[in-house]
């Protein structure tokens, strides 16, 4: 009972920073999107992406601030539209050579994405754990609290052991899609 | 912690450049003799990266019942209004 509240209260508090995010960074993108012959889901889009660049660089350092971090949050998103624009000015390559460089990243991003969906069915809560410590980067006291752990001595185990088990799963399906591909 | 955590530890720690020179050397070593752990260290490797497409994963869906609150629900017409109006042409 006591780890859904845990868990529910951190869903709310990150659903007010990305409204808080929304409102203070979000006019500012739009604005510069639409100035430029942008669409509103062109925007969207924008934002969102910057807005998965800046958590990930913010994530484990100093925490978030939504006010100061606008103009960051800002530039990462002017950035992305400019690398956007050029891209679509540019011819695509058509050699072999780049096509099958192509194609093996993509095999590659659905080979984790398939790998992604059948952890998120067979071993969700050691997922959700991975991702708190490696992508949100909470310290191993904020994991042993946020999970119910005794110490952080037993949250680091069981840490390594859900590592273990994703570790096993990768192996075993790699060859699979080895197969797949092939 | 039992052996084959330590192990999981050391990789990660090789992945992620936490070794000490001496350490990295033995690691080094270690990949040379041990049969296995090649391909441990392949699939550890991989188990990151499913691990930040998942982080990624969350955080766009996150984004996105953001956005839908922004707008759809009343309380935020005025904050709608504003966006929209930049797109009216």
């Amino acid at each position: 009972m006591s780890e859904i509240h845990r868990t529910a209260h951190l869903a709310d508090e990150r659903e007010r920073l990305w409204i808080a995010l929304y409102k203070d960074a979000f006019p500012l993108v739009a604005k510069f999107i639409s100035n430029r012959g942008g669409s509103f889901e062109q925007a969207r889009d924008i934002f969102q992406d910057a807005a998965v660049i800046w958590y990930e660089k913010r994530a484990g350092g100093t925490g978030f601030q939504v006010g100061s971090d606008k103009a960051y949050l800002f530039g990462i998103a002017k950035n992305l539209w400019y690398r956007k624009s050029s891209e679509q000015s540019k011819f695509l390559p058509l050699d072999s050579l780049a096509d099958t460089a192509l194609n093996e990243q993509e095999d590659e991003q659905l080979a984790t994405t398939r790998l992604m969906n059948l952890l998120e069915i067979s071993g969700r809560k050691c997922l959700e754990l991975l991702k708190s410590f490696y992508y949100d980067k909470l310290s191993m006291t904020e994991l042993a609290e946020g999970f119910g752990f005794r110490s952080t001595r037993s949250a680091t185990v069981q840490k390594y052991k859900c590592l273990e088990r994703v570790r096993e799963i990768v192996k075993q399906k790699s060859w699979c899609y080895e197969d797949f591909f092939e | 912690m039992r052996t084959s955590l330590n192990e999981i530890q050391q990789i990660e720690n090789h992945l992620f450049k936490k070794l000490t020179n001496e350490e990295e050397v033995l690691f080094q070593a270690k990949l040379l003799l041990n049969d296995d752990l090649p391909e441990k260290l392949r699939s550890q490797k991989k188990a990151y990266e499913v691990i930040q497409a998942y982080g990624r994963k969350q955080i766009m869906q996150e984004l996105e019942s953001a956005h839908r609150k922004l707008f759809s629900s009343p309380e935020h017409q005025l904050f709608r209004n504003k966006i929209l109006n930049l797109f009216r042409r």
